[in-house]
């Protein structure tokens, strides 16, 4: 008998046996290890968070969580950090760079899959050629357009630059869920009465929600975590938390390693839901159109 | 009157001549089976005239009305697509209501009509599920559902038994006359399959490369082809076309076939304006040959040819003959086919006045 359940039969479709089942999980326990210890880290006090070897049972404490939104001053008063507005600031800029990056994306992406311009294939490339440099090769031209034009600092400037940033993937990755998509079905419609707008709206859109989840998770994972830009191009009322977590590292005590830690637990919860609530529809876009229908 | 006129009808995509001058005139009220290979430019004539495309040139009159760039909603025509194209993302229901939403009919009306097409069609029980979960012929049915809930002129099929199996075919064949007889509107269907055509046509249209080849009732195309085309597209199993020459004298014409030479047939008189040694195709229905028992006793000419193959198909046995080196076909019932085995020696007639006659060159009838 094999240690991979109990009288597995050839070629049939069940659940796994206990075997695979722990393979699986110890593969999972790796990939989730770091993640795990910066969550331990974040109940930790400092001196167990120094502690060599590393303590694994410890006294939990949330002392870190507190002085995440509140320190003490020299005079002994507590006083607010303004890591709620940096918070609040992450997610209505990804958020709304995300919803504008989609948006536009989507309808860009439906103009090039279903009305495409002489040389459809080369505007396509120069979009994703954007996305070809890294970050820190356009940032003084970037940086300079921001000063010029007084966007440096202010929300719909790093909204902007992050709907620019998240176009091309957007765009490209929407036009594929288009082409899966029957065009008999929307001739279906515009034969029966359907206007462009319906087509569009009721008979397109409603197919793709799972395509639309995928592109908007994405999307927003690479701006949730997104440090450069946000470092330059926000000012202090609008600060990133990625940006604000490298600010805290500072001190003359060296990094406060349970801070950073509680830090990036919080930072984790929103993109950790929105993911966990779109799951089935990211699945769907992930694999869509890989199985014959 | 015709409730669908086309004339000179093009359409290119590309360097593609995908209709290339098609004419077309369909009665009110008529099956019409437009019949053609793949490629033969069948749906891009329906493309065309639902107003999905629209043409190089030609005209389409709907009820002798002009419609050649009228918008597609104008059109009243309704068309069931080979692929279905159901809204993968609304109910069954749904899918029915949307033409009549379109068509801002009230709410009364609209379950009335899904009511009526349910029950028609008999999609009643499943009107709540989603398409994706419906089987093959209910999914067939919710498409021919979408159109005739419209309460259209005229109905076009483009190619609606492809995806369905073969008991389904034989079903919704016989549906698709159901609801022709009970409706009484003009359909239009297309079919790569002459057997459909035959069975479901009141009139048949043969299409090749775009064009038109002949227009006839199902007889007419069986017994008069007009060229080697249509004889090899109606009639299953296919006609025999066999090599021949034109031989004899210039009053007294006769053909030569590799296993006789043979005259008397309807095409003599037109045979005669053919010049001696002509390359000819001699037509003979695989029905037409019979075993010939006694040579004496049989009125038509005869051929001897060796058995080289059968083909039972329950109630009728094909044999593959072989005379003189040319390969040809006969259909016998199955209780007469038993007594003729694989590599047997046998007598064949025929009666010469059931027999075609082409020019090799242009593939024309000669008659």
């Amino acid at each position: 008998m094999s240690i991979f359940g109990k009288g597995r039969k050839k070629h049939a479709l069940r659940e796994a046996g206990w075997g695979y089942s722990a393979i699986c999980g110890a593969i999972g326990l790796v990939y989730f290890s770091p993640v795990l210890w910066i969550i331990l880290t974040s109940f930790k006090t400092r001196q167990d968070a120094l502690a060599t070897p590393p303590a694994f049972f410890f006294t939990p404490t949330f002392d870190n969580f507190v002085r995440v939104f509140y320190r003490l001053t020299s005079e002994g008063e507590q006083m607010a950090t303004g890591m709620g507005l940096f918070f609040f600031n992450s997610i209505f800029i990804a958020g709304a760079g995300v919803l504008l990056a989609v948006i536009i994306g989507t309808s860009a992406a439906y103009g090039f899959s279903r009305f495409p311009l002489k040389g459809n294939d080369t505007y396509l490339f120069v979009i994703l050629t954007t996305r070809m440099l890294p970050p820190i090769v356009v940032i003084v031209p970037i940086f300079l357009m921001f000063r010029i034009t007084g966007l440096s600092g202010s929300y719909i400037g790093i909204i902007l630059l992050y709907a620019m940033f998240n176009l091309a993937f957007s765009v490209w990755m929407m036009k594929s869920f288009f082409d899966e998509l029957s065009t008999d079905v929307e001739d279906a419609a515009r034969l029966e009465g359907a206007n462009e707008w319906k087509v569009f709206f009721k008979i397109c859109l409603p197919q793709l929600k799972a395509g639309i989840a995928a592109t908007s998770v994405f999307a927003l994972i690479l701006t949730w975590n997104e440090f450069l830009f946000a470092l330059l191009l926000t000012g202090n009322d609008t600060r990133t938390v990625p940006v604000a977590m490298a600010r805290s590292m500072g001190g003359q005590l060296g990094v406060d390693w349970g801070l950073l830690a509680a830090i990036i637990t919080l930072f984790l919860i929103p993109v950790f839901i929105v993911t966990y609530l779109l799951q089935n529809h990211l699945l769907r876009g992930v694999t869509f159109g890989t199985v014959k229908k | 009157m015709s409730a669908l006129k086309v004339t000179g009808l093009i359409k290119h995509f590309g360097d593609v001549k995908a209709v290339d001058g098609l004419d077309l005139d369909v009665e009110k009220g008529e099956f019409f089976a437009l019949l053609g290979p793949s490629a033969s430019g069948k749906t891009t004539s329906f493309r065309t005239i639902c107003g999905i495309e629209a043409p190089d040139s030609g005209s389409i009159f709907l009820d002798g009305q002009d419609m050649t760039n009228s918008p597609m909603r104008d059109r009243g025509v309704a068309m069931v697509f080979q692929t279905f194209a159901l809204y993968p993302h609304l109910s069954i229901r749904e899918n029915l209501e949307f033409p009549l939403l379109q068509m801002k009919l009230g709410k009364a009306e609209i379950s009335k009509r899904v009511g009526e097409t349910a029950e028609l069609l008999k999609l009643s029980h499943t009107l709540d599920r989603k398409p994706g979960t419906a089987s093959g012929g209910e999914q067939q049915r919710i498409a021919i559902g979408r159109a005739l809930i419209r309460h259209p002129e005229l109905l076009l099929l483009d190619e609606p038994l492809t995806n369905l199996d073969a008991k389904l075919r034989h079903d919704t064949r016989a549906e698709f006359k159901r609801i022709h007889r009970e409706r009484g509107i003009t359909i239009i269907y297309a079919t790569p399959d002459e057997l459909e055509a035959l069975t479901l046509g009141d009139r048949i249209g043969v299409l090749k490369d775009g064009k038109m080849v002949q227009v006839g009732t199902p007889d007419e195309l069986y017994e008069a082809p007009d060229n080697t085309y249509v004889a090899g597209m109606v009639g299953s199993p296919r006609i025999n076309l066999i090599d021949a020459t034109r031989k004899g004298t210039d009053a007294n014409p006769e053909i030569a076939a590799p296993f006789g030479d043979y005259s008397g047939g309807s095409w003599m008189q037109a045979l005669k304006d053919f010049p001696i040694g002509e390359q000819l195709i001699f037509g003979i229905r695989p029905h037409e040959i019979v075993p010939v028992e006694n040579r004496a006793d049989f009125q038509g000419p005869t051929f001897d040819a060796e058995v080289h193959m059968t083909e039972p198909l329950g109630d009728v046995v094909i044999l593959d003959l072989i005379a003189n080196q040319s390969r040809l076909k006969m259909v016998l019932p199955e209780e007469q086919a038993t007594a003729y085995q694989v590599g047997m020696k046998m007598t064949c007639g025929f009666d010469v006045g059931s027999t075609q006659l082409f020019a090799k060159e242009t593939g024309t009838v000669i008659r």
